[in-house]
């Protein structure tokens, strides 16, 4: 069954070879089939590491006597089927081709392993690197954390380092698809975060209200990241600043959140179309300043609102998102609701999400298309998850939500099928 | 009547075979702690908020073979849903689940040198130097 998921991978591709040379640096030259072979060999470590491992009751693996170094780890296995052939379907920007109508491992498959180091119950440190079809194309690993954690007491926790972009809710776990019941969190929602880690540091503050629990978060940092508006123009961020924070408030099986966040960046647009405007003769033109008008990411604020409702076998979660940018009064509007109820180990849901951009430039790309999920989870054990999910998606104008994207396609139902198996270690 | 012996001695163990044995949450006396609210357990076994009635760190132990019994009476989950509530906090690196005990003994012998320490024990598990500070009906 698996070595079928691989054998079909890709087949179209070949067709596009022309176009990798898009985008940036000398890897470009050196792609050619990497993706697949990346994704197979993924595969085969993972799957080993699936069979070798008992089924645990907890995940995490102690590599000394006194547990103070720990090594443990999360992936997942999916194939994407799509039958949209005007467009293929990714599951966010940073990606720089989609799932093509046909079946595609490489948008969803992923590994990740973590180190933990416990100094005194107050200090540790924690490193993880994870492998994911990423900016270059394929799977090169990279660090996603690497951070020094102290706790000098119950209710303040301290971090610097490298550290997951927690924007909103699941934000810096979005690639941990064994901590959530779809195969990937809703695209809608989650497809336009622009950064997956600052370089930085955050504390939090925890104060008990009763049996309830505040919690406040403040972070700052800087980062650098690179999204796909097409696959032949993506913007490279080197963000100086990224700040902000999160109020929690935690109250039985309740937990709400609002968030505020600013990044400021020096955007450089690549690939072809910045190429083609800095070729119009006689203009004398400057890409970034012709884009960057266009989309103004030099200055993003992002407003969240999140509740997730837990209780027993009952999920519910809920988010809405407004991002802003600098020119043209553009937004950036999303949001999705999901219930998931478990029944022994089965685990069905249903979600609906929906992302709208907003600007009031002529040009401008919008997005706006919503989509409705139904799927399920499978416990097969303590440390394995099954999953299906079924994704109808309605796209009133794709924006750079999908790649390579037919001249004359304005947008129309999509179907988009996945299975996945998602394991932690 | 045969039958209605057979039926009365079924009847008879069925009513003094008790349909789970309780769960208790232990300490060592010397923490002070005298007892502990169901939401604190919650708070110190789920990762939220680590602190002791003292005002002390709480460590708490899971104890293997008895925790999918245990947090199917704390949060009424079972073990791979708690497995997936860990994973999004610990590849976060938001904060890390209780340390694993694999034997009874184990536990016994991390609450007995650590006053901060938090265990679970089957109510038929007697112990006379812990004190029990919440029980969990199941």
């Amino acid at each position: 069954m698996k070595r079928l998921w691989f054998a079909r991978l890709s087949p179209r591709r070949r067709r596009r070879t022309r176009q990798r040379s898009v985008g940036s640096g000398p890897a470009g030259s050196a792609r050619g089939e990497n993706p697949r072979l990346g994704l197979t060999a993924l595969g085969l470590v993972s799957w080993a590491l699936c069979l070798a491992a008992p089924i645990p009751s907890a995940f995490g693996h102690p590599l000394d006597d006194e547990t103070r170094l720990r090594f443990s780890g999360f992936g997942t296995l999916a194939a994407v089927h799509s039958d949209q052939a005007n467009a293929d379907f990714v599951r966010d920007i940073s990606q720089r081709e989609g799932a093509g109508d046909g079946w595609s491992g490489k948008t969803d498959s992923l590994l990740g392993a973590q180190l933990g180091y416990r100094f005194t119950d107050e200090l540790d440190v924690v490193v993880q690197g994870l492998s994911r079809y990423q900016e270059s194309g394929h799977f090169e690993p990279e660090l996603s954390w690497a951070f020094v954690r102290y706790r000098p007491d119950p209710a303040v926790q301290l971090r610097a380092g490298r550290l997951g972009w927690d924007v909103y809710q699941l934000a810096d776990s979005r690639y941990v698809g064994y901590a959530y019941n779809w195969v990937r969190p809703p695209v809608d929602h989650f497809g336009t975060l622009q950064l997956v880690h600052i370089d930085g540091a955050d504390v939090t503050f925890k104060q008990p209200v009763g049996s309830d629990l505040v919690r406040l978060k403040l972070y700052a940092g800087r980062s650098d990241s690179e999204i796909y508006l097409t696959e032949g123009l993506s913007a490279e961020f080197d963000v100086d600043q990224v700040y902000g924070g999160n109020l929690d408030y935690e109250t039985g099986p309740w937990r709400f959140r609002v968030s505020y966040t600013q990044i400021h960046s020096d955007v450089d647009y690549r690939g072809p179309v910045a190429d083609a405007i800095e070729r119009v003769p006689f203009a004398n033109l400057d890409p970034n300043n012709v884009l960057g008008d266009v989309f103004g990411f030099d200055r993003i604020t992002l407003f969240s609102l999140g509740a997730l409702y837990d209780r027993g076998p009952l999920t519910v979660q809920a988010m809405v998102n407004r991002s802003k940018v600098t020119r043209y009064e553009g937004q950036i509007d999303s949001g999705f609701v999901s219930v998931g109820y478990r029944v022994q180990r089965v685990t069905p849901f249903v979600m609906m999400s929906k992302v709208k951009t907003t600007s009031t430039h002529p040009d401008g790309s919008d997005i706006d298309q919503q989509t409705y999920s139904l799927g399920a989870r499978y416990d097969v054990a303590a440390n394995l998850a099954l999953k299906a999910q079924l994704d109808r998606i309605d796209t009133r104008s794709p924006g750079f939500l999908w790649r390579d994207t037919d001249s004359d396609w304005r947008g129309g139902w999509s179907s988009v099928f996945t299975l996945g198996l998602d394991f932690i270690f | 009547m045969n039958r209605v012996r057979l039926f009365l001695l079924v009847s008879m163990l069925l009513v003094a075979v008790p349909a789970g044995a309780d769960i208790l949450v232990v300490v060592n006396p010397d923490s002070g702690i005298r007892t502990l609210s169901r939401s604190d357990a919650i708070n110190i076994f789920m990762g939220r908020y680590r602190k002791l009635p003292n005002g002390g760190l709480a460590l708490p132990v899971d104890l293997v073979s008895l925790k999918p019994r245990f947090y199917r009476a704390l949060v009424d989950k079972n073990l791979a849903a708690i497995n997936s509530y860990w994973a999004r906090l610990v590849f976060s690196g938001e904060a890390s689940p209780p340390q694993q005990s694999q034997s009874a003994a184990d536990v016994h012998h991390l609450l007995a040198h650590n006053p901060n320490v938090l265990g679970y024990v089957d109510s038929e598990t007697a112990w006379d130097d812990l004190r029990v500070v919440l029980t969990l009906d199941e």
